[in-house]
């Protein structure tokens, strides 16, 4: 059996430069595994250690996601081996192409019952690739995850939903995002760090996956900030706390808030 | 020359920061030195991941590492704000492992793994600070025991830590390399008391008098050889300098960035305080500084990596950066006006902490001690 863990190699956000318009910068960052994805490494470790299951990262992008450094900082985390597809056609690709590369990936590992993912990527923030990657594979897909385990068959799950936690079982294939806080990733240590360059990793050609080319441009027009709302800036003296509390509540009223 | 990072310190440097980040952020620092408390939660922390046994052989459950990589990790836990965080331990339990019989190594080895103070090193008596040979503690070996008597002084970590490792005379005579030997008393024996000493520096790390009368303890106590004490505590004391020095790098480079910010923050006279030229001279003397410390650290740790005798390299090395970095958190504090001075502040405890590094592993004028006499030996 085996587990993927598709992850996002991607500009660090602590690098990011913000333009006084609002737009983010990335061109400077040096890249890493993106921040909400350390969860779902966490996340397969566990499930694998519990069953013995495999787990095996999965990374699709432009040629500069292959690097040492970069294979080095994925199999350090829990990984038994990695499969990369990097390739300048995928530069700047939209999340359904990336969806449907992974899908070719995860295909052809075969054996595949569990993908896990994070909730997005730290840099386009769309949360779009891992539902449209369950949708490509034709499996059952979950966002929200935030525990998975083993059960006899099957995994029980946990969701965050709107009206609190939601805990089910589930059987056959399906692809899970994690939520950032799903579980607590370990850090890598020295020894992780040291056996990573030893792990096998396979670079696969996108032209040996079964994907069709990209049928529709998606081009960006402009990108605008949310506006930052009209802020009545009121303080409210606490000295005497019920005081305050009404007080408050009084403001919030008639702000219609309330 | 290569200054760039391998792959592997670069990961490294980068679980490091992930677990400061977590660990041991700001307030953590802050309330630890407040109340004078060890960052035991920290320790424990680093342990689990696996940074607290590098370069201990990989018998011992340790990955072997380079020492130019300790002083990176060093260097890093220090530029969080946190003295002494990281890589003293590391060193004295290598004493053990080099010399210590396989019980002493396994219980050493234990504590480490549960986040505690193996031991503290008892070394300076009221009487023989810079002068070793003065030392008057002593060893008498009598049908299997030995039998100690004397005091030590600013011992550092002793309340906190389970062993004192006694430096103490097990024969006559002045020459300390034949005199001195090297011992693991538990705190708790019989005979051991202690007085607390309050320092202005160092909140996280106690330190104590100690008082041995007539504390008689098997014989397996001994570390390595009987006489040896001094030559097996030399070996690792350059190394010990270099922890030193790296750590006041980052200690200084943390002064230096609160300074920096601060500086293009603060407004008087209508501008930043920043935008005028002495503070901009100063904040360019304290780079200068940074980057000499930086090199020194990292020349000299390689120069251990490769086998070169370090002759008088690792005291300049020490004093050179206890010195220079105490000259970055002055600099840091001007900048910072009457709150630097303000207790809580961290300009004010990164100063007092990095005033302390300027005694501890020996003084700065014992440093010119040490590499002016090999000078003038290399020059005759
Ligand atoms: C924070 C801190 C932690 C410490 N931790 C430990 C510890 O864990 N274990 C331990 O054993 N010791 C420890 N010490 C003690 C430390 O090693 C001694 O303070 C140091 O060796 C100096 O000894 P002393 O204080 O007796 O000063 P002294 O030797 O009396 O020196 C007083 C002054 O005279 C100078 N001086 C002495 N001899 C000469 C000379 N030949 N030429 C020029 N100047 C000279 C010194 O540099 C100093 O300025 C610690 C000290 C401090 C401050």
């Amino acid at each position: 059996m085996t587990i993927v863990v598709a992850y996002k190699w991607a500009p660090n956000p602590q690098d990011a430069a913000v333009g006084s318009d609002g737009s983010v910068d990335f061109s400077r960052a040096k890249s890493a595994i993106s921040e909400y994805d350390p969860v779902a490494f966490e996340l397969a470790r566990q499930v694998a250690d519990a069953t013995g299951a495999e787990v095996v990262g999965v990374t699709v992008g432009d040629a500069s996601i292959d690097t040492s450094l970069a294979r080095k900082a994925a199999l350090s985390r829990g990984l038994d081996r990695l499969v990369i597809v990097a390739d300048d056609r995928l530069a700047g690709a939209d999340s359904t192409r990336l969806a449907a590369v992974l899908a070719a990936v995860v295909r052809g590992i075969g054996d595949v019952d569990l993908v896990l993912a994070g909730e997005s990527s730290v840099d386009v923030t769309e949360g779009q690739v891992a539902m449209t990657l369950a949708g490509q594979l034709g499996w059952l897909g979950l966002n929200a995850v935030s525990s998975v385990s083993a059960t006899d068959g099957g995994y029980a799950i946990e969701r965050d939903v709107p009206s609190g936690t939601a805990s089910m079982v589930l059987t056959g294939p399906a692809v899970l995002a994690a939520t950032t806080d799903a579980v607590l990733s370990r850090v890598p240590g020295m020894k992780d760090i040291l056996g990573a360059a030893k792990k096998p990793v396979e670079v696969l050609s996108l032209d040996m996956l079964d994907v069709s080319s990209a049928q529709v441009t998606l081009t960006a027009v402009s990108a605008s900030r949310p506006a930052a709302g009209n802020r009545q800036r009121v303080i409210i003296d606490g000295s005497d706390p019920t005081a305050a509390a009404a007080e408050l509540v009084g403001a919030l009223r008639a702000a219609k808030v309330l | 020359m290569d200054f760039g990072l391998t792959d592997e310190q670069e990961l490294l440097l980068d679980s490091l920061r992930e677990l400061l980040e977590r660990e041991c952020p700001e307030s953590y620092i802050a309330e630890l030195d407040r109340t004078h408390q060890a960052p035991t939660s920290f320790r424990l922390a680093l342990h689990e991941a696996g940074f607290a046994s590098l370069g201990f052989p990989e018998e011992y459950g340790g990955t072997p590492c380079d020492a130019v990589t300790l002083m990176m990790l060093t260097e890093r836990v220090s530029q969080q704000g946190l003295n002494n965080g990281y890589g003293i331990e590391l060193l004295q339990a290598k004493d053990i492992l080099e010399f210590g019989s396989q019980e002493q190594k396994a219980d050493i080895l234990g504590l480490l793994a549960a986040g505690a103070v193996p031991f503290a090193l008892g070394f300076t008596e009221p009487g023989a600070g810079s002068d070793n040979s003065a030392m008057t503690t002593t060893a008498v070996h009598r049908d299997g025991t030995v039998t100690f008597n004397g005091t030590k002084t600013l011992i550092t970590n002793a309340l906190d830590a389970k062993y004192l490792l006694v430096m103490a005379k097990s024969s006559d005579g002045d020459d300390e390399r034949t005199a001195i030997s090297m011992y693991l008393v538990p705190m708790d024996a019989p005979g051991v008391s202690t007085n607390k000493l309050e320092k202005i520096v160092w909140n996280t790390n106690d330190s104590c008098e100690i008082f041995m009368d007539d504390v008689t303890l098997p014989e397996s106590c001994l570390v390595g050889r009987q006489g040896n004490g001094f030559r097996q505590l030399m070996r690792n004391l350059d190394l010990e300098r270099l922890v030193i020095a790296a750590t006041c790098l980052g200690l200084a480079q943390c002064a230096f960035d609160d300074a920096a910010t601060y500086a293009s923050q603060r407004v008087q006279f209508g501008k930043p305080i920043g935008s005028f030229q002495l503070i901009q001279l100063k904040l360019t003397d304290m780079a200068i500084k940074l980057e000499n410390i930086r090199n020194f650290v990292y020349k000299t740790s390689w120069m251990v990596d490769q086998g070169i005798p370090l002759r008088s390299q690792g005291a300049l090395c020490k004093r050179y950066a206890a010195m220079a970095a105490f000259e970055v958190a002055d600099d840091a504090m001007q900048i910072f006006g009457g709150i630097g001075v303000n207790a809580g502040t961290r300009v004010s405890r990164l100063w007092r902490d990095l005033r302390g590094h300027r005694f501890g592993g020996g003084t700065d004028e014992i440093m010119v001690h040490i590499a002016g006499r090999q000078i003038i030996r290399e020059h005759r």
